[in-house]
């Protein structure tokens, strides 16, 4: 037999199919969208990231670090043949609207804002830009400012206005519209004020405490080579001081931190997407399986004629898989028209034009298409293959007797099917995560989670036999019979319900209950205000102007920044060397926070040791994770620090347990009174303000000592709860699809059932049964199929996101019954309402056609 | 064309039924020489179908032997049984057992595709019109009347002059008329392409077509009936 026969067949037995057509794609079309949603989302910010690599780092190279570049890599950089450099310092600061130099009566609004400071040429690739068109240097002068356009409204201000930075005005001169390397704005603190140099010097700014964040940009000449930038980043790696946290970037590299951040994003959501095709080939092999009852006459007339089992397979497993293939194309079509919608919808979250600007934001993604397209026919392979090995078992005496015996299946054809199965979903997960390990947790995972589906499924439905019929109404006594009727559809369709409404409701309970905590863990008497810099001198006033705002439960404590030389006289350098761990490394090299305090804050605990029992050298007392891990000394060790040049050494006499989820202020290295007071040091200090009051105490506060940097926590606590609400919607909107491919799912075996169901209603029909009596008859028997499928989802769901708030999470997790028992109701009316319309078909039909159409079988 | 002859010895089946074994044929024997017409008949449940699924190939005897052109069969795995049916062997069945999905014309090309031959398309039509539906061709068998849907199957069936035609009740759910041209059709294709031709049926009507009749009873031979010695019958 030639492929052009089977190729043929295929086309004829195509004739047919529109049932079955709309069913596969009801199945597929689904899953497929989702998964080439996700790739296709994920590989158009990839390749924007690539092919936008230079504007993104907005030059060749670049120096990264949170200290001034050191003045030997400038002069490094300086003299790499051909070079450019551009110096960019990066702070998080507060600002106020203009007004006079006195203080009028209402203090000006203000705002916390990310600073960002250029010095020379910027950028050096991509486009900044800025209304009115203009350079940048040209705009700032000495005495100007360029703001985001969200900062006018937000201050009532607008351009030609005063802005107050650190005290002294400046002149808003314009916006900036877009700036190239500003990428994840979802997670910045504020919007952009871009200022010069010049105009930084002339504010208190840049103090002792301010945190930034510096940036060297290197543009190299045109026509540099791949191995001579390679080679210029070596070079420049070799300035670097090996203690300090500088990195060099190419742009070659294209923002590896970024595309790693996506790359794990993209592996979860490509399995939520995968879950739902998974869930869509339940209702794939329930299709092929009825389509092949329907055809054993066919098929035992073509193994008459001469077609051998196997070819009469290839034949029914080509037409599968080119219905799969079509309704996969369907679901490629949603999944590009979705990708076309999601730059608007991702406004929040990327709101970088480089990356997700028109033209920029690639919509159409053949890697993808074919990837959903190569899934969704995996997916009908692998779930079709049981049902269609049946093809190899119809007997060609048939044709005789309806009731021949099926030839001997080997029940190694059906266990390796079954093995087929699994190792497919394995290898489709692998795909998707590009994880073995993690496909092998999901497979397990799912398939323990279908078995155990699966069992209650079975379970309730032989419970529903055992229920005596003998009492009740007729509808209930029927619907539970139809439940309990022998046959894997109730059981698949119910285990397809059960698997949406499971992702969907996990998602939904570890979403509210995640954010609900992040909400409510903020303890009652958590600060609202965090002051940063304040300087010695400014803490008593400040103290009493906070008192003045109704302030309560304000503390401060001095800050002084130190650098760790040695641990029992071994140089922290050689300790560097010896340490494989980079977060040790880190530890050992950066610039440590130390505080000096007799007694400890309520929220620490000693655990080791006791505090300041010693008489002799100056005590410190340690945060224990970071002694013993990162650290690794423990009580006893002597610590040597190196204050701004002044060595200074410390034993080590306590160790403590901090409760760091109480937001105080808290500290890893706690010093003895008496060891720092003469230290050059700032004050940090917290508050809380009466709600309502936050704004205006800001505005005061940043009036008189414009210093000083305001952070509202609830503001920040606001901006990463909207960053995980998103993410949390994404998942949802995933998961939602696969409850609606369930329910997909569920309609289509209700329509491949139609001829049984046309059956019942002709005999109900023609035993004097009304039509309404026939549609609650059905009602309850979808109803207790979706009850079913509700109450093990639901429970389903509660148990993955238990396990995935306290164990993932480390978070309480609590029950709610009244929202499992919405998800249920949800569930089983979704189910009646998509059981009872796919049923209306049969209802329609006289029962005359249907008997008739019987008796001719 | 090759010519074909067929034996069966002691065959026997047994079924299970309500977990009792259930005799349907007992150790049937008989012997059908090339080109020659043999009619089975016999009572409903007296083992005909069986015993044609048997020789066919289509199932497995429990016990004896079936040998075509002095082959054994029923030891053969599926596919050989497959490609024996392909070369050898037609069949006309009381239920038509035309493909649905298919027209009246690709039904009876489809035994010709299998076979890979060139002009399979020209053939089928040649042998449509044969059966007097030359303009039906491209109606699907719902557009058909049993009568018609007869034919179609009695044009595929001979499509690939098979040296050996199986019949099963071909006229069981024909009007009597209908039946009658069938029959003549069917026979009088059978002389021309010189097929072995074993019908099934219950009607004496049509076993009186055929060179020799063959009776069951109960799963056993009971009688025989010579009518006419053909040419093979001088071969024997």
């Amino acid at each position: 037999m030639t492929f052009r026969f089977v190729a043929r067949q295929i086309l004829r037995e195509f004739r047919g199919a529109g049932s079955r057509l709309l069913y596969f794609t009801l199945c597929l079309t689904l899953g497929v969208g989702a998964v080439v949603l996700v790739a296709g989302l994920s590989l158009a910010l990839d390749q924007s990231i690539r092919r936008e690599a230079r504007s993104l780092l907005a030059a060749d190279l670049a120096v990264l670090g949170s200290r001034p570049t050191p003045p030997e890599v400038v002069a490094a950089a300086e003299q790499l043949p051909g070079s450019r450099t551009s110096r960019v310092v990066e702070t998080v600061t507060i600002v106020a609207a203009g007004g006079g130099a006195e203080p009028a009566e209402r203090p000006p609004r203000t705002l916390l804002v990310e600073l960002k400071i250029v010095d020379g040429p910027y950028p050096f690739y991509g486009a900044l830009r800025l209304e009115p068109d203009a350079r940048l240097d040209d705009l700032l002068g000495s005495d100007g400012v360029v703001v985001a356009p969200d900062l006018l409204p937000r201050l009532g201000t607008q351009v030609g206005d005063t802005l107050r930075l650190g005290g002294e005005p400046f002149t808003i001169r314009g916006v900036v519209l877009e700036e190239p390397d500003r990428i994840g704005a979802a997670l910045t603190l504020g919007p952009r004020v871009f200022a010069s140099r010049a105009g930084l010097a002339r504010t208190p700014l840049q103090g002792f405490g301010s945190r930034i964040d510096t940036k060297l940009l290197i543009a190299l000449p045109e026509g540099t080579t791949p191995a001579q930038l390679r080679g210029a980043k070596a070079e420049l790696e070799a300035y670097l001081p090996p203690e300090e946290r500088f990195r060099v970037e190419t742009y070659d590299q294209a923002q590896p931190a970024i595309r790693r951040g996506l790359d794990r994003l993209e592996r979860y959501l490509g399995l939520v997407a995968l879950l739902s095709l998974l869930v869509g080939g339940i209702g794939v092999g329930q299709a092929v399986r009825s389509w092949v009852s329907s055809r054993l006459d066919a098929i035992a007339v073509l193994k008459c004629l001469g077609v051998r089992p196997r070819e009469a397979l290839a034949l029914y497993f080509g037409q599968a898989l080119l219905l799969g293939l079509i309704g996969s194309l369907a679901g490629a079509v949603l999944g590009t028209a979705l990708l076309y919608l999601t730059p608007a919808l991702l406004a929040d979250l990327i709101p970088s034009p480089t990356l997700v600007g028109t033209g920029r934001f690639q919509v159409w993604q053949p890697a993808a298409i074919v990837r959903g397209l190569l899934l969704g026919v995996g997916v009908t392979a692998i779930f079709g293959l049981l049902p269609l090995s049946r093809v190899l078992q119809v007997p060609p005496s048939r044709v005789l007797r309806r009731d021949a015996e099926p030839l001997a299946g080997s029940r190694t054809l059906v266990a390796g099917c079954g093995v087929l199965l699994i190792l497919g979903i394995g290898a489709l997960a692998a795909a998707q995560s590009g994880s073995p390990r993690l496909a092998a947790q999901f497979t397990g995972g799912l398939l323990a989670t279908t078995i155990a589906l699966a069992t209650a499924a079975w379970g309730l439905t032989r419970i529903a036999q055992r229920v005596p019929r003998g009492t009740g109404r007729l509808w209930l006594r029927h619907g539970l019979a139809s439940l309990g009727r022998p046959g894997a559809a109730t059981v698949g369709a119910i285990v397809a319900v059960g698997l949406g409404l499971l992702v969907v409701f996990a998602t939904r309970q570890v979403q509210t209950q995640l954010l609900e905590q992040m909400a409510e863990e903020l303890p009652k008497d958590a600060p609202s205000m965090f002051l940063v810099d304040v300087q010695t001198d400014q803490w008593d006033p400040l103290a009493s102007l906070l008192k003045e705002q109704g302030a309560s439960d304000t503390r401060s404590v001095p800050v002084v920044m130190a650098r760790l030389r040695a641990i029992d006289g071994v140089k922290v350098a050689e300790l560097v060397e010896t340490s494989a761990r980079r977060s040790r490394r880190w530890a050992l090299t950066r610039e440590q926070r130390l505080t000096y305090m007799q007694t400890l804050p309520e929220d620490n605990r000693i655990v080791e040791g006791a505090l300041w029992a010693d008489p002799s050298p100056y005590e410190i007392s340690l945060e224990e994770e970071f002694a013993r891990e990162d650290l690794g000394v423990g009580v006893g060790a002597m610590l040597e620090f190196d204050l701004q040049g002044i060595p200074i050494e410390f034993k080590v006499t306590s160790l403590r347990a901090v409760d760091w989820e109480s937001f105080g202020i808290n500290f890893f290295l706690v010093a003895e009174p008496g060891s720092l007071e003469e230290a050059p040091q700032f004050r940090l200090a917290t508050t809380q303000i009466p709600k309502g009051m936050e704004q205006a105490t800001q505005d005061i506060v940043v009036s008189r000592f414009p210093n000083i940097t305001v952070v509202m926590l609830r503001d920040l606590l606001d901006r990463v709860i909207s960053l995980l609400s998103l993410l949390g919607i994404a998942i949802s909107l995933l998961g939602a699809f696969t409850l609606v491919a369930g329910f997909a799912i569920l309609t289509a075996t209700v329509g491949v059932e139609s001829r049984r169901r046309g059956r019942e209603v002709a005999l109900m029909k023609t035993l004097g049964m009304k039509r309404n009596g026939i549609a609650a008859l059905f009602a309850t028997e979808y109803a207790l199929m979706g009850l079913v499928a509700g109450i093990i989802g639901a429970a389903g769901g509660g148990v993955v996101s238990w396990i995935a708030l306290t164990e993932g999470m480390e978070l309480e997790w609590s029950f709610r019954p009244l929202e499992y028992l919405q998800a249920i109701a949800i569930c089983t009316l979704l189910t009646v309402v998509a059981g009872v319309a796919a049923s209306i078909g049969p209802m329609r039909r006289r029962p005359v056609e249907v008997l008739r159409e019987l008796e001719s079988a | 064309m090759s010519t074909l002859r067929l034996e069966a010895r002691e065959l026997t089946k047994v079924l299970s039924s309500g977990g009792k074994p259930l005799t349907i044929l007992d150790r049937v024997s008989l012997a059908v020489a090339a080109r020659e017409f043999v009619a089975i008949l016999g009572p409903s449940g007296s083992g005909k179908s069986t015993l044609l699924a048997l020789l066919a190939g289509l199932d497995r005897p429990t016990s004896g032997s079936v040998h075509i052109d002095g082959r054994e069969i029923q030891d053969l795995s599926e596919d050989e049984l497959a490609i024996l049916r392909r070369d050898h062997v037609g069949f006309v069945f009381q239920a038509f057992q035309l493909l649905n999905h298919l027209t009246a014309l690709e039904n009876v090309r489809l035994p010709l595709e299998l076979r890979q031959e060139p002009s399979a398309g020209k053939q089928a039509a040649v042998l449509l019109s044969q059966v007097g539906l030359a303009e039906r061709g491209h109606h699907y068998p719902s557009q058909l009347s049993g009568g018609e849907q007869q034919r179609v199957a009695v044009a595929r069936a001979f499509a690939t002059r098979p040296s050996l035609l199986l019949a099963d009740e071909p006229t069981g759910n024909l009007d009597s008329k209908t039946g009658t041209f069938v029959l003549s059709m069917m026979s009088e294709l059978q002389r021309q392409h010189g097929t072995t031709l074993i019908l099934v049926t219950h009607d004496p009507a049509a076993a009186s077509l055929a060179d020799r009749s063959i009776y069951l009873l109960d799963g056993r031979v009971d009688r025989e009936e010579i009518r006419r010695a053909t040419a093979a019958e001088s071969t024997r």
